[in-house]
């Protein structure tokens, strides 16, 4: 054997040997593999690379890198960058199947330099379509979520408009036929009453009372409404300012009784101060009212704490309630006491409600036939004081 | 001097509003010539002697206008708007006579330069006195706008 021969046959086993170590590398891969020459054509594939694509071995080798991507030019782009800088990462490409189904990818690839010289790229892909399908499944989800809020928000919209409408309505068009009943059932007893027997005035006066009730009760419904639609104007008050206030209000309706207030020491909070002493007068009002048939009244107004949370009650020693109504205590129109005995339209507390509710609090009540009544309030700015624990208040209701 | 011919423009769409109100003011004996429009058109054209008014001067402007709201084919805040934006019409005093009491139709009514605002009662007693009081407030005890008031500056 010449030297010739012999160096050609150990150069040619080198290559061979290189060149096994080459295809059990580029098999080893479960991702597609590619080695491409620094013009784009394909140098060899591993199978992985051959499924992806829908392609042999043969038939690629030999045939353009980028011909086989969704985008050719990003391809090519990729490879031109790779063999440039040395490596890309994380490069996003689409493979085309040769019967049209794409695979999302994201290449690595870096510069490989042979024993002999010459340089090749390695491309190794790694299949996202997993990814790629949670993240549409994300978007998606995402998308229907907006959606629906923006249903939903629209409905809302909708809602309030046509509310804020029948308000509207309510306030104008109930009120005049009710002034015009009042009007001519007045002017008919003024104006005719030689001429009426006993029965027909009696009747009359039963309609302008009803009316007039009717009217109240539009004027309270407004209110109520409106109060719904009222933003709050919040600054830090104190409660001992508003109560004294309320009760200056009420003066007309202790005339002639015997009261006996008893105020505790009230907090500063951060609350809507008309519409907390509109709190104190409906409450305060209420105890005037349902504890006129006792001799001595007693309303007591002050702070307490339950359940480590801080309280504001309104406690009076008047005709109470029965426990079992406790739950319509504070709907609208709804009343415990006949109207012959306590007079007032049933949405006082209703008011009380809406405006506790409005500051993030909670109101609940307490009483027992004929020994009096406790309504309870939080408002928010009390509940979150420091360094007091977070239950919840024991409520009545 | 005949400017005195129409005390109160009543503009008032309801029959039994005009009714309830012209007798409280007749009952008061407040006011002898109230003229009623029962839509919007018809007061522009009264105020602004136009159509059936034709004959009418912008001197014999009533002493006050009191004015609904809720009217047919012109609504009340346009005939406020109409008045108050001419200066042949804009010192006659406009008082919004209505049952809202809502707060962006008091808002709108001020800004439109409405002279006051009330509300009607529900209870006929009480839509009574306050007609009572309109009346004297208006034709008795406030000065009306001289005739140059009505001119064009």
């Amino acid at each position: 054997m010449s030297t010739d021969t012999t160096e050609r046959h150990l150069a040619d086993e080198a290559a061979r040997r290189a060149g096994a170590l080459d295809r059990s590398l580029i098999e080893a891969g479960l991702d597609p593999l590619v080695t491409i020459a620094p013009d784009g054509k394909i140098i060899d594939v591993n199978n992985a690379a051959e499924k992806v694509t829908g392609r042999s071995l043969q038939q690629l080798i030999g045939t353009d890198f980028s011909d086989y991507f969704t985008d050719p030019g990003k391809a090519r782009a990729g490879y031109e960058q790779m063999f440039r800088e040395g490596l890309i990462k994380d490069y996003e490409l689409q493979i085309r199947h040769r019967d049209g189904h794409v695979t999302p990818v994201l290449y690595n690839a870096w510069v490989y330099r042979h024993e002999a010289g010459d340089v090749i790229g390695v491309f190794a892909a790694r299949d996202i379509s997993e990814r790629k399908r949670a993240e549409e499944e994300i978007r998606k989800l995402n998308e229907g979520l907006e959606r629906r809020v923006r249903e939903r928000t629209a409905e809302l919209q909708a809602t309030n408009t046509e509310l804020e409408a029948f308000t509207y309505s309510v306030s104008h068009d109930l009120r005049s036929p009710l002034r015009h009943i009042d009007g001519f059932s007045k002017l008919l007893l003024e104006e005719y009453s030689a001429d009426l027997p006993e029965d027909a005035r009696r009747h009359l006066s039963r309609i302008r009372d009803a009316t007039r009730r009717m009217g109240m009760m539009v004027d309270d419904l407004l209110n109520l409404t409106r109060l719904g639609r009222k933003e709050l104007s919040m600054q830090l008050t104190g409660l001992s300012s508003l109560l004294e206030e309320a009760i200056g209000d009420l003066q007309p309706e202790m005339a002639g009784r015997e009261i006996e207030w008893r105020i505790g020491k009230l907090p500063f909070v951060e609350c809507d101060p008309a519409l907390v002493k509109q709190v104190f007068a409906d409450l305060l009002s209420n105890a005037l009212k349902f504890t006129r048939p006792q001799e001595h009244a007693v309303i007591e107004v002050g702070e307490t704490t339950q359940d480590g949370r801080a309280v504001i009650f309104v406690r009076d020693n008047g005709v109470g309630f029965n426990m079992k109504y406790v739950d319509k205590l504070f709907g609208v129109f709804q009343r415990l006491h006949r109207p012959e005995d306590f007079e007032g339209t049933g949405i006082g507390l209703a008011t009380v409600q809406r405006i506790v509710h409005k500051h993030g609090g909670r109101v609940w009540a307490e009483g027992e036939l004929n020994k009096g009544a406790t309504f309870y309030f939080t408002l928010e700015a009390v509940e979150s004081r420091p360094g007091e624990s977070n239950s919840l208040p024991r409520g009545a209701a | 001097m005949i400017r005195q011919d129409v005390e109160i423009l009543l503009v008032e769409d309801n029959p039994d509003d005009v009714e309830l109100t012209l007798h409280a003011l007749r009952q008061e004996r407040l006011a002898n010539h109230i003229e009623v429009a029962r839509d919007g058109e018809e007061a522009l054209d009264f105020l602004f002697c136009r159509g059936p008014y034709a004959h009418r001067s912008f001197e014999q402007a009533p002493r006050v206008v009191l004015l609904d709201l809720k009217l047919s084919k012109v609504d009340g805040m346009d005939v406020l708007r109409e008045i108050k934006k001419d200066p042949r019409t804009r010192a006659i005093p406009v008082v919004i006579l209505t049952a809202s009491r809502e707060e962006s139709d008091v808002a709108n009514g001020y800004h439109l330069g409405a002279n006051g605002y009330v509300q009607k009662p529900v209870d006929f007693d009480s839509f009574r006195n306050l007609v009572k009081q309109l009346g004297l407030y208006w034709l008795v005890v406030n000065e009306p706008p001289p005739p140059a008031a009505f001119q064009e500056k």
